[in-house]
């Protein structure tokens, strides 16, 4: 009787141990990220562009009003200045009318400057260790098509943000109507036998295949037989089979909560098979489809392997979908190469912060769309 | 057209659900603008028979058919439209089963599909049909809300609503009034006689009484098998077979 | 029409008849094209299973066959990883990516089912609700956060009790997947746990076991095949996870580990570390790692669905 006792006493605690060793590390992991992450976390980092980018540009001045430079106030450009930590000439305040937002690069092109903008020559006064009262001296008399040598700086993840964005765009462009599609054809066309038992099983060996295989198929056959290089095409293209079984399950799982009767009444009607899945059964499992989707979006922000082989690790807005103009790296590729290529933790951590902000708002969102349709199906 | 034209004429009609035979040898006439019954136990094979009518048998895997059935002296098991076969050929479910949309898209949906856009035309055929079908002055300020908010048996109206926006020639009623309480049902078998004017009836049921309430004709099914068919006076006064005198009576069933 | 009697009216009647029962040919053309298209949608998995295996395999293959072929022993059989001298041998990575996938699975099996019949069994339903999002959460945290968190907690923590000098080690990674393995355990365990008849717990019960000795000598015993399929889960992703071990494995170019505290060079980092850079018979090379790979997870993912049909049928 004891003995049963201690075992029943043991294997309890054993449960109470594995239990609270779970929620222990998800709070070691959390804790850790925002530790080391929340520092780097302000509105520059989530405005800005990563990396840091030198200009020249044209301002033409305006009348001078104010002399008086002492505060840094340059008045014929309408903008303040003062100097950072590393003592370089930075903007601190434009003024809504100020000539600086007119400004032109050497092509012409308009570039207007803006608050946070580094100045590091004016004319031909370069700006390396110099007071305020100098630099703006020699602002404010310069030439009257002054010449500006103007450094935006990054160090923000708006680029990778962006590329994310683009690449959840393009894979659910391409994989979520072929999803499901295929799932409308599993469920509600397809006959018991060989070639569906062949499709199930290929989808469920998609379900298990990692995502560096993937990058490897990716990265072949996209990036290199196909000429993509690596771009956000590639990436799109090979996430887009990785969504695939996701897309399905999920979608047929909402297929099959449609009752039988919609499709029998709908047939009894003279409805033809296709006008009863677009008319009847597509518009009742769209709460399912829309959880599919979200699903789909978490895995793509979360996703790494595969997009490291096949759209790169450049941090920039891609402007093509192949090609050069076309490489971006994600949040969660950018996170792996601030780690391995400068060993930067805490920036890291930050961008992870981001991430985890993200898959927690999905998260929220798949739930409650869950929950409304369970508590609308509960009704009937 | 006399009152000797056959609506639907059946021959020797076999049904298998895979090797199991759920109708054999069927052979009957049903009559235009009557009300026809089907009686019998259950697992007699009557709601079969009845979906083979309009070929909803077809939606379910491993059904084999033998035998014709005519519409109008056309095979409907030869190479014909099944869309227009139940376009003509109209059902109403046991359960009633509106679809999550107002009641206004539930009736109208059929004319929809079979390509009426125009708004003045569809009002006309959803208030037509609803008055047909006797619930207009139910509904008639409702039609918006959905159809799964008001009782089972208003519900049940709009789904035969539903099915004469379709203006069809034939409904079949599988069992329409099993889910519903009495008044309710009262008040369908009352339009399933003012419908006969128009259309051709034919009901399936568990109540004998609802089949003798309403039915011109009654047909009595045991085991796959359709043992006694005629004049519902004569099928429940005067039963030709034992076992419909046995069903009939109370003895079994 | 043997069964009509007034021949005559009955004939232009029928043929009436049969005009309006037409089949529309073009209508049933549509509805069959783009069903056919459907069904393309869904050959669509098909089609990339057989691309996947076909492309990883024949660039994989390239390298052993032909005239200036390497031996593909060596290659299975090499312990030392050295682009830049034509020497490639990776049975240290498998040796290492097995290594850590049992470890993962010894810790983390257990402490999943465990925690799974906390919260299917005992937990109060308020604690539940707690629980169960920070399972969900553990399963969504992307694997690069899981390396940096390797990176950053795990291997200085390897790095204080170890005899090398570096925290990188089989060690470290096996903590990594036994983390990361967890969600999966737990989530499907509990679904298994939850299919279990009640009959069987109050069976149990009123035969006088107590309460744990009903859980693990009822319950769990019933469960068990949906346990085995969690772990045969489990034991891909782990056999399958790229960057977060790639981070802290140390990926050695050589050596087959002796101890947890040796580095590992895992078949998936292999891949994931040169592909940017390799060309030739050195990117052959790893498109042949990856075809390793994907044998091992092959086995893994049919050893998974046939357990999965199996309890499909009972």
């Amino acid at each position: 009787m004891d003995s049963r006792k201690m075992k029943d006493g043991i294997l309890q605690g054993l449960i109470y141990f594995s239990t609270a060793f779970t929620v222990l590390v998800l709070v070691v992991i959390l804790g850790f990220v925002l530790y080391k992450g929340l520092p780097g976390i302000n509105l520059n980092f989530l405005t800005r562009m990563w990396d840091s980018k030198t200009t020249f540009v044209k301002v033409v001045k305006e009348e001078s009003v104010d002399n008086n430079t002492k505060d840094g106030y340059i008045s014929s450009l309408g903008i303040t200045i003062d100097l950072d930590e590393k003592n370089k000439v930075y903007i601190t305040e434009i003024e809504s009318e100020s000539p600086v937002k007119e400004a032109v690069n050497l092509k012409n092109d308009s570039y207007p400057i803006k608050k946070g903008d580094i100045i590091t020559k004016a004319d031909t006064t370069i700006f390396e260790n110099i007071t305020i009262e100098e630099a703006a001296t020699a602002l404010e008399n310069g030439n009257e098509t002054m010449k500006l040598k103007v450094v935006r700086p990054g160090g923000g993840i708006i680029p990778m943000l962006v590329s994310t964005i683009y690449i959840i765009l393009l894979s659910l462009l391409i994989s979520a109507p072929i999803g499901i599609l295929a799932a409308i054809y599993l469920n509600e066309y397809a006959k018991a036998g060989r070639l569906l038992n062949i499709i199930r099983f290929a989808i469920q060996n998609l379900a298990g295949i990692p995502s560096i295989i993937y990058g490897l198929f990716g990265m072949l056959v996209f990036v290199q037989m196909l000429q993509m290089q690596y771009s956000i095409l590639a990436g799109a293209l090979t996430l887009s089979i990785i969504l695939l079984p996701t897309i399905i399950s999920t979608t047929e799982e909402a297929l099959k909560a449609i009752p039988a009767t919609y499709r029998q009444s709908s047939l009894g009607l003279g409805a033809t098979k296709l006008q009863t899945n677009y008319k009847v059964v597509l518009p009742n499992a769209l709460p399912g489809i829309l959880v599919a989707i979200i699903l789909s979006i978490g895995r793509i922000v979360g996703e790494s392997a595969a997009l490291l082989l096949t759209a790169g690790t450049v941090a920039q807005i891609p402007t093509a979908f192949t090609g050069n103009e076309a490489a971006a790296a994600t949040l969660t590729t950018k996170l792996y190469w601030l780690i391995k290529e400068s060993g930067d933790l805490s920036g890291a951590s930050s961008i992870a912060i981001v991430l985890l902000v993200l898959i927690i708002v999905l998260n929220i969102i798949s739930k409650t769309i869950t929950k409304h349709f369970l508590a609308k199906q509960g009704n009937k | 057209m006399n009152d000797t034209v056959s609506k639907f004429s059946v021959n020797d009609l076999d049904l298998f659900y895979g090797s199991f035979q759920a109708l054999k040898k069927i052979n009957m006439e049903i009559k235009e603008n009557e009300i026809t019954a089907f009686i019998g136990p259950s697992g007699c094979g009557k709601s079969t028979f009845l979906k083979t009518l309009n070929r909803m048998n077809d939606l379910v895997e491993n059904v084999q058919i033998g035998g014709n059935i005519y519409l109008d002296g056309v095979d409907i098991y030869s190479d014909i439209d099944v869309i227009k076969l139940r376009s003509r050929v109209g059902m109403v479910f046991q359960q009633p089963n509106p679809f999550p949309m107002s009641i206004y898209d539930n009736v109208a949906y059929g004319p929809r599909i079979h390509g009426i856009k125009k708004k003045n035309q569809l009002d006309e055929i959803v208030e037509k049909s609803l008055r047909q079908a006797a619930i207009w002055d139910e509904v008639k300020d409702k039609l918006k809300k959905s159809a799964l908010a008001v009782s089972g048996g208003q519900q049940q109206r709009v789904c035969i609503a539903r099915t004469l926006a379709v203006e069809p020639e034939v409904i079949l009623m599988d069992e329409p009034t099993s889910a519903l309480d009495p008044i309710s049902t009262l008040k369908i078998e009352d339009l399933a006689v003012e419908l006969k004017k128009d259309y051709t009836i034919i009901i399936v049921t568990h109540n004998m009484q609802q089949a003798s309430r309403i039915s011109d004709k009654t047909a009595f099914f045991l085991l796959g098998e359709m043992i006694e068919y005629g004049d519902t006076h004569q099928i429940f006064n005067n039963p030709v077979d034992k076992k419909t005198e046995d069903y009939i009576t109370g003895r079994f069933g | 029409m043997e069964n009509n009697k007034n021949v005559i009216d009955k004939q232009a009647h029928t043929d009436m008849a049969e005009v309006r029962m037409k089949p529309n040919r073009v209508r049933d053309i549509v509805e069959k094209i783009i069903e056919t298209i459907f069904l393309l949608c869904a050959m669509a998995s098909v089609i990339s299973v057989i691309a996947i295996i076909a492309f990883v395999f024949w660039k994989g293959l390239t390298p052993f066959l032909g005239d200036n072929s390497y031996s593909f022993g060596a290659f299975i059989t090499g312990t030392k990883w050295d682009p830049g001298n034509d020497i490639f041998g990776i049975f240290y990575m498998i040796v290492g990516s097995v290594f850590a996938t049992i470890g993962a699975i010894i810790f983390g099996v257990p402490i999943g089912i465990l925690t799974a019949v906390y919260i299917a069994e005992i937990a109060p339903k308020g604690l539940v609700k707690t629980i169960k999002p920070a399972i969900e959460l553990l399963a969504g945290i992307p694997s690069v956060i899981y390396g940096a968190f390797g990176v950053g907690v795990i291997v200085p923590l390897v790095n204080k009790i170890s005899p090398r000098p570096q925290g990188e080690s089989l060690l470290a990674v096996i903590c990594v997947l036994t983390v990361m393995i967890l969600p999966t355990i737990i989530n499907l365990t509990e679904a298994s746990i939850k299919a279990v008849p009640k009959s069987y717990r109050e069976a149990s019960l009123g035969l006088g076991a107590s309460k744990t000795q009903t859980i693990f000598q009822a319950v769990l015993p019933a469960a068990k095949s949906g346990i085995l399929s969690a772990t045969v889960l489990g034991i891909g992703r782990a056999i399958g996870e790229t960057m977060a071990v790639m981070m802290i494995a140390g990926n050695p170019i050589g050596g087959i580990p002796s101890s947890i505290f040796d580095k590992i060079r895992p078949l998936t980092s292999n891949i994931s570390m040169e592909m940017g850079y390799a060309s030739g018979r050195h990117q052959e090379m790893l498109f042949a790692t990856g075809v390793v790979l994907f044998i091992f997870i092959m086995v893994v993912n049919i050893t998974l669905i046939k357990i999965t049909n199996k309890a499909g049928e009972k």
